[in-house]
């Protein structure tokens, strides 16, 4: 019951990164308006710090703070990717705040504190951890999108973003208010146990009732059809920099969250949320993949294309067995690497005072500079799922599981709505190498030397973990406890 | 029907009507006044459950700060009411539709049976609800404690990055001026010539 | 005698009345922030109710974690509102459309 010393060891990442924010922000208080750089690479500082931590700690798996807190290879695994992609979202936002007067030390304490709610959802062991974790990065994430407060994209994205959060939220504390009126307990284990007994009893319907809000909380922080509609308004008008991050690593949380929420507490009722799951699976594959044909505009475009890879990742989350949630897990960080990457490379394009967020504004980036033409091909070609890169593996294991399990007939709606959605990636290749360049001028990219490199990295990462893509898997695998 | 019964119906009943109110005045102050309504008969409904502390945390944290916050924005922007009325005609019906169908369904899917038998237990917290409460917050929740603290934060970061704006030319008090000024800066003595009317006598 | 029901109707009508605002002021953002402040009273009396009646103190501490959970929440919601009315003059949803795909 009581609090120990080794509850501290447990939760010694999350720990050090709550007090490294605190530092950040006295330090940011202090330096001049110039100097704000120092506040950029102390973020960057306390991202790799905490990285090592989570890295270096071989602790055995353990439940602290009353079973509040899990710490087990799941988590730790979530965690170093979040942090990991969390890196790249800082470097290659720094070049494109600057010239939009937005590089302020909020930008950077809003992330971290983001960073943290999505740690602490991940290793979440109790419903009121889920809500706490889940609240601080959503709360963090709105005001990141209304960074940009003179813009009225901007703050017209916050609004709808905050309106359909705070609903989804709402839906979701329904859900669990009823699971805690079937069960009796907060705990996740506990609520597991509970409800494996209840199979047939009275309380199995309050449970399945609870689960359908749960299941339509979960679709709506997702992005999933049908409850997809704030998504593409938010990643349009948000700044790049912020698409970036909350277009990133909050889907590998949203995975920590829905898998612990679904296996862990709710493993019992998969009969329910499997149904579920699959039909929010097609909806997304189908509305994204078929709606993305039709955008102009890349960041909506990439918007839509998340949609699509939610449904992917929901279809891994369906079936409902080990290998499953592993593929579900592999997808949802190849996904966020990705995903990266692409608004990675909107920044490294965008100018002061000019976007670079049509399509049309990579217009002949081949001729222009060739090399990161070659970055975003990769990048374009791993969203579309071809092969060798990192995107295919990732579907590819996804389908295997889901025929595994004996879900045919979603595998093949997978596929098909996959080779449609390869036709808007395959555009933006075309547009690049093949039509004329609008300007004559040859690309003067941002003297930002991190910046290019880290985006080098990434889009070769794509390549190398497409290729070399077995210890990864594995450890998605052995973290899942699957063969 | 005990008195507590009748009590229950008659907050019951204004708790509906109020909050029925809340989503169809025309005027938003008033929607804001029928939500505090709403929140006041809600915390007297908990009190019927002797949930104490919460029925006074949530007329303090509700009523005092959110309601407050809210009519202090409905007030500060000069919203123009009927444009946003449009399509509520419209929307009304099929608004009534839903909700009525789906507390229908609901209340079936609950099973109303499953627990109407259920009579309200003796108090699990003994004496002091707060202290049933307060012991449990922080020994079992100790961390969503501190991790609502750390929520706190995020919400006084954000509402003071979206809102705080440095105007050029505003004139404003520096309290830290204003203390640690010295009675030498405040009175400043000047020698004059003694005047005198008329011209020299 | 009151029992566990008769909070869980309630909590279910002013669920539906919530819901029911929601779809009816699609316009007015200030009302619909007042409808999902509803939908968390509706949570917040079932918690309160469950925990009660199956004598376990946790559904109260969830409670009083929404609570102030909910407060900060609309903080910055009302924060973002103040933002958009001095960019748009409007908190009109129907006008929020300069965005379109």
């Amino acid at each position: 019951m009581s609090f120990s010393i080794q509850d501290l060891q447990l939760i010694l990442p999350e720990a050090f990164l709550l007090f490294a924010i605190c530092a950040v922000i006295a330090v940011d208080l202090v330096i001049k308006p110039a100097q704000r750089d120092a506040t950029h690479w102390l973020s960057i500082g306390v991202v790799v710090a905490t990285l090592l931590l989570v890295i270096i700690d071989r602790s055995a798996d353990a439940r602290g703070f009353s079973g509040m807190f899990v710490h087990d290879a799941v988590a730790r695994l979530l965690k170093v990717f979040i942090l990991l992609v969390t890196i790249a979202v800082f470097v290659y936002a720094r070049t494109y705040l600057k010239d939009r007067k937005l590089f302020v030390g909020e930008f950077h304490m809003l992330v971290l504190f983001a960073v943290l709610g999505m740690m602490l959802l991940v290793s979440a062991g109790s419903l009121v951890m889920i809500y706490v974790g889940l609240e601080l990065l959503t709360l963090s994430s709105y005001a990141l999108v209304a960074l940009n407060r003179d813009s009225p994209l901007s703050s017209e994205a916050a609004m709808k973003y905050f309106v359909l959060g705070a609903l989804a939220s709402g839906i979701l504390l329904y859900g669990m208010s009823m699971i805690y009126g079937a069960t009796g307990t907060l705990d996740l284990q506990k609520i597991h146990a509970v409800a494996s007994l209840a199979a047939g009893s009275s309380h199995q319907t309050l449970l399945a009732f609870g689960l359908v809000f749960l299941v339509a909380g979960i679709g709506f922080k997702f992005g999933a059809a049908p409850f997809h509609m704030w998504l593409p308004d938010v990643y349009q008008g948000s700044p790049t920099a912020v698409t970036t991050f909350i277009g990133s690593a909050p889907k590998i949380a949203a995975f920590g969250m829905a898998w612990r929420l679904l296996d862990g507490a709710l493993g019992g009722l998969h009969p329910h949320w499997g149904e579920m799951l699959a039909v929010l699976a097609v909806l997304s594959l189908a509305i994204g993949n078929v709606v993305a044909i039709a955008q102009t505009n890349l960041k909506r475009m990439l918007a839509y294309s998340t949609i699509s890879h939610v449904g992917f990742l929901l279809l891994g989350l369906a079936n409902g067995t080990p290998s499953g949630y592993a593929a579900a897990m592999f997808y949802a960080i190849a996904y966020a690497i990705m995903s990266a990457a692409a608004f990675g490379s909107i920044q490294l394009l965008a100018r002061a005072g000019f976007e670079a967020e049509e399509i049309d504004d990579f217009k002949g980036l081949n001729q222009r500079n060739p090399w990161y033409a070659f970055v975003v091909l990769l990048v374009m070609a791993s969203l579309a799922g071809i092969p060798p890169l990192f995107g295919f593996f990732a579907k590819l294991l996804v389908l295997k599981a889901a025929l595994d399990a004996g879900m045919l007939w979603l595998a093949i709606v997978a596929i098909v709505f996959a080779i449609v959605g390869a036709f808007y990636y395959l555009r933006v290749i075309k547009v690049m190498y093949f039509d004329p360049p609008e300007t004559k001028d040859t690309l003067a990219l941002p003297q930002d030397i991190p910046l290019r490199w880290v985006l080098s990295i990434n889009g070769a990462a794509l390549l190398f973990l497409g290729l070399f893509f077995g210890p990864l898997l594995s450890w998605c695998y052995r973290a899942m406890g699957a063969g | 029907m005990s008195f507590e019964l009748i009590l229950f119906y008659l907050f019951a009943t204004v708790l509906t009507v109020a909050a029925l109110g809340v989503i169809t005045v025309k005027n938003s102050v008033h929607a804001a006044l029928l939500l505090v309504l709403t929140f006041f008969t809600a915390a007297a409904l908990w009190l019927l459950l002797q949930a104490e502390f919460l029925a006074i945390a949530l007329v303090l944290v509700y009523v005092g700060a959110v309601m407050v916050l809210f009519l202090f924005v409905v007030m500060m922007l000069d919203i123009k009411v009927e444009p946003l009325r449009e399509g509520f005609v419209r929307y009304l019906p099929i608004g009534a539709i839903v909700a009525v169908v789906m507390l229908v369904e609901m209340l079936g899917l609950i099973g109303l049976k499953t627990m109407s038998a259920q009579a309200l237990p003796a108090d699990p917290a003994g004496a002091s609800n707060t202290a049933w409460l307060g012991k449990a917050l922080f020994t079992q929740f100790l961390l969503p404690f501190e991790v609502a603290a750390v929520i706190l934060t995020v919400a006084l970061i954000a509402a003071v990055m979206l809102t705080l704006r440095r105007r050029v030319g505003v004139k404003s008090q520096d309290p830290a001026k204003q203390v640690a000024v010295k009675a030498s800066e405040r009175v400043r003595i000047v020698k004059m010539e003694s005047a005198s009317k008329g011209g020299t006598p | 005698m009151i029992t566990l029901s008769h909070y869980i109707v309630l909590g279910t009508i002013l669920f539906c009345i919530s819901v029911a605002g929601i779809f009816i002021n699609r316009k007015n953002v200030i009302v619909l922030l007042m409808s999902i402040e509803l939908m968390l009273l509706a949570v917040n009396t079932n918690f309160v109710a469950f925990s009660r009646f199956l004598g376990n103190v946790d559904g109260q501490v969830f409670v009083f974690f929404i609570l102030t959970v909910a407060a900060a929440e609309s903080a910055i919601g009302l924060a973002i509102l103040v933002t958009l009315f001095r960019n748009r003059a409007t908190i009109n949803v129907g006008e929020l459309d300069s965005m379109k795909g």
